[in-house]
C-alpha cells in the first residue's frame, strides 16, 4: 500500500454525493473517483434553492448553463423575500437580494438613504435587483454568455433532476465509476478507513472517503462516532410538510424564494417553470401537524392560482438541527446532511456542500502525512461556518416584533448565541462590515446582514456629520438610474424560459472543461 | 421590406428591441455608413473607405468589416468584439424622420419590420410602464441626433475632398495565407501624397471648416486593414 492518496470513494448519491464526484473529478483529474450509491434510498429533495456559487461550480465541472436550466427544470433565484417576519401585518415584507449594495462606506450610504426623499425601502435603494424581483424579471438576457448576469443570481431547481444530470455527467464525461450497491460494513481503525464491504460487489479499497450518506452518516458517525453538536436550543424548527404544486403554463415565475412567517415557523415557496415547491416549517414544540397542514393548505389556496389545496398530500419531514462535532476524521470527510442540517431559511445546504468541496479540492492531502493537519484546519473552519450560519438565521428571528409564544421564545436571550448578541449591540453604533466577517468565503457577508437588519427596521447608526456625503447621495442616484435601465432591458422569467425551451439546444451545449 | 412609423408611447408602449449582436438581426454586413464626427472612434477599429454613389455622384464614407457581401469579421460568437459600433448600426431599428417639407425638428421613427423589433417579450423596452422613455430610448435619441447633425454637415466635408482632389480610386488585392485572393474594387481612399502637397492656404481653409481632423483619422484608419486581413485568415484557418 502506497502512502499517496489516489483513490477517492464517495458514499451516497444525492446532490452532495454527485456534486462531490463531479467537482473532485473535474478539479483533481489525477484522482480516481468511485461513487457508491445504495439502490432504493430516496433523496431528501429539500435543497432546491442555491446560492450564486452554483454558477461557478457548474461551469467548473463543465456543464453549459442552458443544458442545466433545461434538464433541471431550473429557474433563476435572485434572493429571498421575507413576508410577515417583522410584525406579521399587511405589507410587512423585505428582500434579501444577492447583489450587494454599492461599494464604499455603508454608514454614509445609510445616512444618505435616511435623508433621500425617494422613500424607497433599503433593498430598492441599494440595488436595481429589488425592482427586477418585484417585476418577476430574469437577471440576464439569453444573448449573454452562459453564467453571466446583469444582476447576481443563483437558481431554484429540481434536486432529483440535478442529481440525475450530475450522475450522467460524472459517469459519461468525467470518468467517475458508479457502483449501485449497499455498504454492509466498514473495515478500518479509529484513525483510518481501509475499505468498504459492499453487499453485492464485495470489498472496495480507498485512500480517502467522502461521506455523503445523508442523515445516516454511515462513515463519519457509524464508523468514527464523530459526535453531534446539537443546535436545537437556538434553532427551534424540527419539522416540515412539503408539497409540489403544478402551475399554469403562462403564470409568472417569481425571481426569489418567498419565506412567509406564520404563528410558529414559516413557509417556503420556490417557483420553478412547471411547479412550485411549497413547505411549512415549524417547531413541534409550538405547533401540531394538523395545524401545520391547515396553514400549508391556506397558503396554497391564497397564493397559487388554479391549485386544488384539498387534493394535496404533504410529505412530512422531521430533522435534527446541528452538525457533526468533527466533519473530518482520519481519511474521511462528511459533506451534505451527514455533516449537519439546519432549516432551509437561507438555502445554506448546497452552498455548504460547495464550500466543503472547494476547501477539499484546494487543500487535498497528497499523502497520509498531512491528513491530520488538513483535518484540524477543515474542522476549525467549518465549525466557524456553522456558527455563522446559525447566527445569521437566528438574526431573522431576534429582530421580529411578533407576539406569538413561538416568536417571543425565539427572542429569549438564553437562546441567542453570545457572538450574535454582541454584534447586535455593536451594530447600534456601526453597520455590519468586513470587520465582523473577516474570513475567506464567509457564507453570509456583511451585505447579507445589512439587508436583513435594515429590511427589518433595525435602527440606523447615528451619522457622524449633520449632512450625508454628496458622494453617497450620488451613489444612490446611480442605483436609481441603473434600476431604470435594468427593468427596461431584462425579460420576464416566464418569457425567458418559454424562449429557452422553444429554441433548439445548440450543438455547443456540451460545456467545456475548465482549464484551471 | 420596411414599415416606418413615428415612435410614440401610445402605440409602442410595450415595444421591445433586441440590442445584442446577431447575424440574424442585421449585423452580417461587410460595411456600414460612418460620418466624419465619429471618424476618431471608427479609426481605432475599422478601415474607413469612401464610395461614390452612381446615381447622385456624391461621396459617402464607410467602415469596412469584411471582404465580401454579408461578411462581418468583427461579429464573434459573443457579439461584436470591438468597443465601438458605428452610429448607423447602433441606432437600428430607429431612424430620423422629418415632416414632408424636409424642414423642422427630426422625429424618432421606427422600422417595425426590422428584425431587431422583438415579438416574444425579450429585448429592451423603449417606454417604461408609465410611458416614459427608458434610458435605452434616451440613448438612441442622442445617437440619432448626433448622426443626423453630422450627416447633414458631411456634404461640406466631401465637397472639400473633391475640391482639393484628395480622393483616389482604391483597389486592394488581399492575398490570404491559404493562397487565395480577395479583391476590393469601387472604393476610394484619401491620397496621402496629395494631403502632404497641400499649401498653407488650402490647409488653413480645411482647418477653418474642421475638415483636417477627419482627413487624418481616415488616413490613420487604413492601418486597420492588417487587422481585417488577420481576422480573415484566422477564420479560414479555423474552418
Amino acid at each position: 500500500m502506497t502512502d499517496r492518496i489516489e483513490k477517492l470513494v464517495i458514499v451516497g448519491g444525492g446532490t452532495a454525493g454527485w456534486l462531490a464526484a463531479c467537482v473532485m473529478a473535474a478539479r483533481r483529474p489525477d484522482l480516481s473517483v468511485t461513487l457508491v450509491e445504495a439502490p432504493d434510498i430516496p433523496t431528501i429533495g429539500v435543497g432546491e434553492g442555491s446560492w450564486p456559487t452554483l454558477r461557478e461550480t457548474l461551469r467548473t465541472i463543465g456543464i453549459a448553463e442552458d443544458e442545466f436550466l433545461r434538464e433541471c427544470d431550473a429557474s433563476f433565484k435572485q434572493g429571498s423575500r421575507f413576508d410577515g417576519w417583522t410584525t406579521g401585518r399587511e405589507g410587512d415584507s423585505y428582500l434579501h437580494p444577492f447583489t450587494p449594495p454599492p461599494p464604499g462606506d455603508m454608514a454614509a450610504l445609510l445616512a444618505a438613504w435616511r435623508q433621500d426623499a425617494s422613500g424607497l425601502d433599503f433593498a430598492h435603494a441599494m440595488t436595481p435587483q429589488a425592482a427586477a424581483c418585484a417585476r418577476d424579471l430574469a437577471p440576464r438576457q439569453r444573448a449573454m454568455p452562459g453564467y453571466a448576469g446583469a444582476l447576481n443570481y443563483g437558481y431554484h431547481l429540481d434536486a432529483g433532476k440535478l442529481a440525475a444530470m450530475l450522475q450522467r455527467h460524472a459517469t459519461s464525461r468525467l470518468g467517475v465509476i458508479h457502483l449501485r450497491d449497499r455498504v454492509a460494513g466498514v473495515v478500518g481503525t479509529q484513525e483510518s478507513i481501509e475499505a468498504l464491504n459492499l453487499a453485492e460487489s464485495g470489498r472496495i479499497e480507498g485512500d480517502f472517503f467522502i461521506d455523503c450518506s445523508g442523515a445516516r452518516a454511515i462513515l463519519i458517525e457509524g464508523h468514527f462516532g464523530s459526535g453531534w453538536t446539537d443546535l436545537s436550543h437556538i434553532s427551534f424548527n424540527d419539522s416540515a410538510l412539503a408539497v409540489q404544486v403544478p402551475v399554469q403554463p403562462d403564470s409568472p415565475i417569481a425571481s426569489q424564494t418567498i419565506g412567509t412567517a406564520h404563528e410558529a415557523g414559516w413557509l417556503w415557496d420556490i417557483a420553478l417553470p412547471t411547479r412550485r415547491g411549497i413547505g411549512c416549517v415549524y417547531s413541534s414544540r409550538f405547533l401540531d401537524d394538523e395545524r401545520a397542514e391547515d396553514i400549508l393548505r391556506d397558503y396554497v389556496a391564497a397564493n397559487v392560482p388554479g391549485a386544488a389545496p384539498a387534493s394535496l398530500t404533504p410529505r412530512k419531514l422531521t430533522f435534527a438541527t446541528g452538525h457533526r462535532t468533527q466533519f473530518w476524521r482520519g481519511n474521511c470527510l462528511a459533506i451534505g446532511q451527514s455533516a449537519g442540517f439546519i432549516e432551509p431559511l437561507e438555502a445554506s445546504a448546497i452552498v455548504m456542500v460547495e464550500l466543503s468541496l472547494k476547501a477539499l479540492a484546494e487543500n487535498f492531502p497528497a499523502t497520509r502525512a498531512t491528513l491530520a493537519i488538513h483535518a484540524e484546519r477543515f474542522n476549525a473552519l467549518f465549525r466557524y461556518r456553522w456558527e455563522r450560519i446559525v447566527d445569521f438565521l437566528k438574526l431573522h428571528y431576534v429582530l421580529s416584533e411578533r407576539a406569538e409564544p413561538y416568536w417571543t421564545a425565539q427572542r429569549d436571550p438564553a437562546s441567542i448565541p453570545q457572538r450574535l448578541a454582541d454584534q447586535l449591540v455593536l451594530w447600534r453604533e456601526q453597520p455590519p462590515s468586513h470587520w465582523d466577517f473577516p474570513q475567506v468565503d464567509e457564507v453570509f457577508s456583511a451585505a447579507s446582514q445589512q439587508y436583513v437588519l435594515y429590511g427589518m427596521g433595525f435602527p440606523v447608526p447615528p451619522a457622524h456629520g449633520t449632512q450625508p456625503a454628496p458622494e453617497a447621495l450620488a451613489r444612490l442616484a446611480e442605483v436609481r438610474e441603473r434600476t431604470r435601465a435594468m427593468v427596461s432591458a431584462l425579460p420576464a422569467n416566464r418569457v425567458y424560459f418559454d424562449a429557452l425551451n422553444t429554441a433548439s439546444p445548440p450543438e455547443a451545449a456540451q460545456g467545456e472543461l475548465a482549464t484551471s | 421590406m420596411t414599415n416606418h412609423r413615428i415612435l410614440n408611447s401610445g402605440e409602442h408602449g410595450e415595444l421591445r428591441v433586441h440590442t445584442h449582436a446577431d447575424a440574424a438581426l442585421g449585423d452580417a454586413v461587410m460595411a456600414a455608413l460612418v460620418v466624419p464626427d465619429e471618424f476618431r472612434k471608427v479609426q481605432g477599429e475599422y478601415p474607413i473607405l469612401f464610395k461614390r454613389d452612381q446615381a447622385s455622384g456624391k461621396f459617402s464614407a464607410l467602415a469596412l468589416f469584411g471582404f465580401e457581401n454579408g461578411e462581418n469579421l468583427f461579429l464573434g460568437k459573443d457579439g461584436w468584439d470591438t468597443r465601438y459600433r458605428p452610429l448607423s448600426l447602433a441606432i437600428q431599428p430607429f431612424l430620423i424622420g422629418r415632416p414632408a417639407s424636409g424642414e423642422g425638428e427630426g422625429q424618432v421613427h421606427i422600422d417595425l419590420d426590422h428584425p431587431r423589433v422583438a415579438g416574444n417579450g425579450e429585448g429592451t423596452r423603449v417606454f417604461d410602464e408609465t410611458g416614459r422613455p427608458t434610458p435605452y430610448l434616451e440613448q438612441i435619441a442622442r445617437q440619432l441626433g448626433d448622426l443626423d447633425e453630422s450627416y447633414r454637415r458631411s456634404a461640406d466635408f466631401f465637397a472639400a475632398l473633391e475640391r482639393y482632389e484628395l480622393l483616389e480610386p482604391f483597389t486592394l488585392q488581399v492575398p490570404l495565407s491559404d493562397g487565395s485572393q480577395n479583391s476590393l474594387v469601387g472604393f476610394h481612399i484619401i491620397d496621402e501624397g496629395k494631403v502632404r502637397a497641400l499649401d498653407g492656404d488650402a490647409l488653413g481653409d480645411l482647418h477653418a471648416h474642421d475638415h483636417l481632423l477627419p482627413i487624418f483619422m481616415a488616413l490613420a484608419s487604413l492601418s486597420q486593414f492588417s487587422e481585417l486581413v488577420a481576422r480573415k485568415n484566422a477564420g479560414r484557418a479555423g474552418g
